[in-house]
């Protein structure tokens, strides 16, 4: 790993002291099976509230804001530039995606560079959107994506998709259609969508070896809910197929029921720059 | 992937021969090219393997070495993937131009093996806390000629079986410090259980079918493909979407079911094929790249 030289960083090898918590303690072993009713009373099928807001980053061609329970992303998106460093030719514009947590995002501190999990999402963010995005329209050209996570309060990714296809429209990039995606996680034959930290950190880990279901993982599924498509399928964990189907279902239907809460808040924000518009025009009079 | 210039005519062949289960190289939809797969070719290394299948040939190499286990892991292993594009293969992987490649393979196979179903990696532990091995597979691709996941994964697999640890015949802390004693016998060794390891099956999403281990042409087709690892009971350990195209619900489930059957498939005839290697015994002559 490349070490920022002009920085200044932290020791190279710490750890958090988290992990030195007694694992045998009672508040820890309520926490390692998922009850039937979730710590947030929500049914295992049912989303957090969610708020959206465009045009949060002033400098940026166009900007989205999103909130889901404790997760915070804000994604902005720019001008489309040449692609850096290419001979040749692309027939299709290119997308290029950084996703990044900010430092005191997570329980453990990121570094300022990116790390392997922040490339892995930041290649699921990129396929999630280029589907969407009508990249024939600027051929030899790519737009600058990027999202930045103030806080995980889990399903940071799907959440970094949906405030980038929001930056994206409101950026008039032109594209098909809105991009929603869910995280879903799946533990002992039961699935439970829009993951907080605490579920994910436990659909993460393999169930006993004694329990009945060895079953466990996480889905992270972003659609295109206005044509009926996935965009990008992501899954890591183990799980058999018997299991996969319903959680596709209720996915798609959980991304479809999205779809009309970010067609709103782009509404919104066209009625708002009409009004601007309006606002100027008289005043030039 | 290294791109193949193909005319509107010849997609549309390629197409029709997929829509009428029969493609350009003979073989029907779920059908793989015959696979070369030898192991232990290379002295250097604690296993190797090297696979040829159809023009894709890659070589992996296995070494293992004593390291610190992670703090929130003390009881673990640790297991890591390299991939490296060598420009041999083609003239797009020079310098830089492969990374992304490698990196996409190498994160892929971290995630089919990172599941405790797939390799149970306490078995790597030495002193909890203190030491575990830590097993390099380092893969070399030589030459694509498409299907690159499964390829690499299937030799992985083969060079993973043939690993062999040195067995450890004490370990103790001595004054804080852990103090291993590694057995005499060179040929004191431990293996590896692949009995679950998984193999990443590709389909590649052609028209309206899915079509299993595609060529570098086929590939060209393909708006989308689905990167599956499935163990050797039929779970999916991770599911990648490749490619920038879309795909409809009801066929992502069908591409599931598919590669499921197949993914069981293979790992039956690769894990069949390399205990029949075994079989031959130390003495057997190897090929390694003499054809």
């Amino acid at each position: 790993m490349p070490v920022d030289q002009r920085r200044i960083n932290g020791p190279e090898v710490t750890i958090p002291y988290n992990i030195y918590f007694d694992s045998n303690a009672k508040q820890t072993e309520t926490r390692k099976t998922l009850p039937k009713k979730r710590t947030d009373g929500r049914d295992s099928t049912e989303l957090r509230k969610i708020f959206v807001k465009t045009g949060i980053v002033s400098q940026a061609k166009g900007s989205a804001y999103i909130e889901m329970g404790k997760t915070k992303v804000v994604c902005s998106v720019f001008d489309p530039r040449e692609i850096p460093n290419k001979t040749g030719y692309s027939l299709q514009g290119e997308l290029f995606c950084e996703f990044k947590f900010s430092p005191f995002s997570c329980l453990k501190r990121k570094i300022h560079q990116q790390d392997s999990e922040e490339k892995e999402y930041s290649i699921i963010l990129q396929r999630a959107l280029e589907s969407a995005v009508c990249r024939h329209e600027f051929p030899n050209f790519q737009v600058d994506v990027y999202a930045l996570v103030l806080d995980n309060g889990g399903s940071s990714l799907a959440a970094a998709i949906m405030a980038s296809s929001l930056a994206l429209s409101d950026a008039s990039v032109p594209m098909f259609g809105l991009v929603t995606a869910v995280t879903a996680g799946i533990y002992q034959d039961r699935f439970y969508l829009d993951l907080t930290e605490e579920e994910e950190v436990i659909c993460s880990k393999a169930p006993d070896e004694s329990t009945s279901s060895r079953n466990y993982g996480i889905v992270i599924q972003a659609n295109l809910p206005q044509h009926g498509q996935i965009s990008e399928f992501f899954h890591v964990g183990s799980m058999d197929l018997a299991n996969m189907k319903p959680t596709v279902e209720a996915i798609t239907t959980a991304c479809k029921e999205l779809c009309p809460v970010m067609q709103q808040c782009l509404v919104k924000s066209v009625l708002k720059a009409l009004k601007r518009k309006e606002n100027m025009e008289k005043e030039d009079q | 992937m290294a791109d193949i210039p193909l005319s509107l005519a010849e997609k549309t062949f390629i197409l029709h021969g997929v829509d009428a289960n029969f493609r350009n190289d003979g073989r029907i939809r779920n059908e793989y090219r015959a696979m070369e797969l030898e192991t232990k070719l290379m002295p250097q290394t604690n296993g190797s393997a090297r696979i040829r299948l159809g023009n894709t040939d890659v070589l992996v190499g296995v070494k293992v070495e004593v390291d610190t286990p992670f703090p929130d892991n003390p009881f673990e292993g640790k297991l890591e993937f390299f991939v490296d594009c060598s420009a041999n293969a083609t003239p797009a992987f020079e310098g830089k131009g492969g990374d992304s490649l490698a990196t996409e393979i190498s994160n892929t196979l971290a995630l089919a093996y990172q599941s405790p179903h797939a390799i149970n990696l306490k078995t790597l532990s030495i002193l909890p806390h203190q030491q575990c091995w830590k097993i390099y597979v380092d893969i070399l691709i030589l030459q694509c000629g498409g299907n690159l996941f499964d390829a690499v994964s299937i030799a992985v697999k083969a060079a993973l079986y043939s690993t062999e640890i040195p067995k450890v015949t004490a370990a103790t802390l001595d004054g804080g410090k852990p103090d291993i004693q590694l057995s005499d016998d060179p040929y004191d060794c431990i293996k590896l259980d692949a009995k679950n390891f998984p193999v990443l099956v590709t389909l590649c999403k052609i028209g309206d079918n899915c079509v299993v281990d595609p060529s570098s042409e086929e590939e060209t087709c393909s708006s989308a493909s689905i990167v599956l690892s499935t163990l050797p009971d039929g779970r999916f350990t991770s599911v990648v979407k490749m490619g920038h195209g879309s795909l409809q619900p009801t066929t992502l489930i069908k591409t599931l079911e598919i590669g499921k059957l197949v993914g069981i498939k293979l790992n039956a005839s690769v894990m069949e094929s390399l205990k029949k290697e075994d079989a031959l015994g130390t003495n057997r002559p190897i090929f390694g790249f003499l054809r």
